[in-house]
């Protein structure tokens, strides 16, 4: 029964619509405000409730390219998925200029970048730019490990 | 102080040696801050003020024009090259830039958009000169029931219009509305859907959406695409409008502009309603909407020129009444407050000097971007050269501290890879990212002004109908949806004709 894309995100949508639905009306209530801070979220859930009804009768578009990912290429997003996730754990801990560069460097070699030196200059210097160009527009990057 | 006696006297300032110095200074700074996403203009003319203080305030006011178009056209920059808008008002643009940088159109798309914003801006500096007293009084009679009525249409214009299902879009549109409820409620103070997370109290940030659903997303067809050669796509393309191309956009430009003006003085709606509208109803006006989204160097043209049109629009209220109507010219306020001069009805009595000095300013302002911005086009463009993976790479570092450097929260910094993913999962099932966004950036202040018109008549919905503009508009809103439905029929019937046939 859930055999199309559209029956299949209308399910998860229908839910979706429930949870914040219940959520909202979860949301305290004041006796002297003519509408409520609940009034809007109820009238959105109700129609994201209407609509993933409706998108579950729909028939998905002809487009008969299913888009099927090689397996490949879904790790190598994965990869660099993990790659972010490092990035924002350890930005505020090493330090921006640090984990930005070990960041290009690893993430563009990883990619299939081949001039190691070319990266390297570029992971060196960006940061460093980076770092005093918002430095002088009194954005504090955080600075970390570095003494600098 | 007439207008042309006042016009004058604000060129000369602006036209002095020291004036166009600043101005120059200005728009180079500002078109660089501008093309790093998480700086627009409103930083950009942020960190001016420091640097203005102490200044004679009509140059400093010619620094702050400069900065002002420099960042917009920087905005657009990198919408076009990277798909990575850093201003909701850059996003539109994105549309049809980024589709004609991919083709190897970039240069002209750069170019398109340099013209446009210079055209935009000039006439809404000509409409701002000769009627901002006029538009003042207009402006301050639209009310929350045009507002919200103004706001529904430009959601529901741009559900019904976009590609593929109507359903998606407007589940799209719905879901970007839940997510700019997030956050405490500014009419109760009820937070709502933080589940005790001290950092969504204040709602989730534009720039953390609009870099997750467009630049993230757009960074996992960069790395599928990872492997490709330096090919026609990076190519920046000639610099050169045809003479087709200038006749093609030639009234959409005309037209887009006035709208633009028109929506930037009311206060609050700004450009980025003024670029989607314009988007949309370019869209709905073209003999052939299927090119829209692929490329349509009108689909550059429009918001672009709106846009702008509406940056100046939007300086009707700040200078007559003193009401900013955007984030921008709020902090042009402050700006201009700190210089000691406070815009107001009084503003032109008492200082006509500064006020034909802002406005000189703006006209200085707008030649000189066009001027210094169409040779650097194709040093711009070089960005498209850098190989994939260092691309790609860079683009990821660019969202991240866009999204750090406002909030300095790696909480932020999750939140932006959590809507990388909902805009690549998204795009795997079809559903337009854009009305998200833009349901989430007029989320906000449609329900703010639905929740004042219905305090205005003590809860009851009449209000939207006894008001005339306001029920044009949501008459409108309602007969776009029957766009898709007659073009559904219309596919049935010809089908069925092929049938018999």
């Amino acid at each position: 029964m859930l055999n199309t894309t559209n029956k299949k995100t209308a399910v998860v949508l229908f839910f979706v619509s429930i949870i914040y639905l219940i959520a909202s009306f979860k949301l305290p209530s004041y006796a002297y405000v003519p509408i409520d801070s609940n009034v809007i979220p109820i009238g959105l859930g109700v129609i994201l409730l209407i609509l993933s009804i409706a998108l579950f009768f729909i028939k998905d578009e002809k487009t008969g390219e299913k888009v099927k990912l090689p397996k490949e290429d879904l790790i190598a997003i994965l990869v660099v998925v993990g790659f972010i996730l490092i990035y924002i754990f350890l930005l505020e801990i090493i330090g921006f200029i640090l984990i930005t560069a070990l960041f290009i460097f690893f993430c563009s070699w990883f990619l299939g970048f081949k001039k190691y030196i070319t990266n390297a200059i570029v992971s060196i210097v960006l940061p460093f730019a980076i770092y005093y160009l918002f430095e002088a527009l009194q954005i504090q990057l955080p600075q970390g490990i570095l003494p600098f | 102080m007439d207008v042309f006696h006042g016009l004058l006297s604000g060129f000369e300032v602006a036209l002095s040696l020291h004036g166009l110095l600043f101005v120059l200074i200005g728009v180079t700074v500002g078109t660089f801050i501008g093309m790093i996403p998480g700086l627009g203009p409103i930083t950009a003319i942020a960190v001016m003020i420091p640097i203005t203080y102490g200044m004679d305030p009509a140059l400093a006011l010619l620094l702050m024009a400069g900065v002002y178009y420099g960042a917009a056209y920087g905005g657009a920059s990198s919408s076009i090259l990277l798909n990575a808008p850093g201003t909701s008002e850059a996003v539109a643009t994105s549309f049809d830039g980024y589709p004609m940088a991919k083709q190897g159109k970039a240069g002209k798309a750069l170019a398109t958009a340099a013209i446009a914003s210079f055209f935009g801006g000039t006439i809404s500096i000509i409409f701002l000169t000769f009627l901002a007293p006029t538009l003042a009084k207009v402006a301050i009679s639209f009310g929350p029931p045009e507002y919200f009525a103004l706001m529904l249409m430009g959601l529901t214009a741009l559900s019904s219009l976009s590609d593929g299902s109507t359903i998606k879009a407007l589940i799209s549109a719905t879901i970007g509305f839940m997510i700019a409820t997030v956050g405490i409620d500014s009419q109760t103070g009820t937070p709502r859907f933080t589940f005790g997370n001290a950092h969504l109290l204040e709602g989730i940030d534009f720039l953390v959406l609009a870099l997750g659903l467009f630049a993230l997303a757009e960074v996992t067809s960069l790395i599928i695409t990872r492997k490709e050669k330096v090919g026609k796509s990076n190519t920046i393309g000639s610099l050169k409008l045809t003479k087709n191309d200038f006749k093609e956009i030639t009234p959409t430009v005309g037209r887009q502009s006035v709208l633009g003006f028109v929506i930037g003085v009311l206060p609050g709606a700004g450009g980025t309603i003024a670029s989607f509208l314009a988007y949309i109803s370019e869209k709905k006006l073209s003999k052939n909407p299927d090119e829209f989204g692929k490329g349509a160097i009108r689909g550059v043209a429009a918001p672009e020129s709106a846009n702008n049109a509406a940056s100046g629009g939007a300086f009707v209220p700040l200078l007559s009444l003193g009401i900013p109507g955007s984030g921008t010219t709020a902090v042009m306020l402050g700006a201009l407050m700190v210089l000691g001069i406070q815009p107001g009805p009084l503003l032109m009595g008492d200082h006509p000097d500064v006020f034909w000095g802002v406005i000189a300013s703006m006209y200085i302002g707008n030649i000189l971007l066009l001027v210094l911005n169409l040779p650097l086009i194709p040093y711009i463009s070089k960005v498209l050269k850098v190989p994939r993976p260092l691309l790609t790479s860079l683009v990821i570092v660019f969202c991240l501290i866009g999204v750090y450097g406002i909030s300095f929260s790696t909480f932020d910094l999750f939140l932006l890879l959590g809507f990388g993913v909902l805009g690549y999962i998204m795009r795997l099932v079809h559903f337009p990212a854009s009305p998200l966004l833009l349901a989430f950036i007029l989320g906000g202040m449609m329900e703010q002004s639905f929740r004042q018109a219905l305090t205005i008549s003590n809860g009851s919905l009449s209000i939207f109908f006894t008001n005339p503009i306001a029920c044009v508009l949501i008459i409108i809103a309602f007969a776009s949806f029957l766009v898709p439905i007659f073009k559904t029929l219309r596919r049935k019937a010809k089908v069925d004709q092929s049938v018999d046939m």
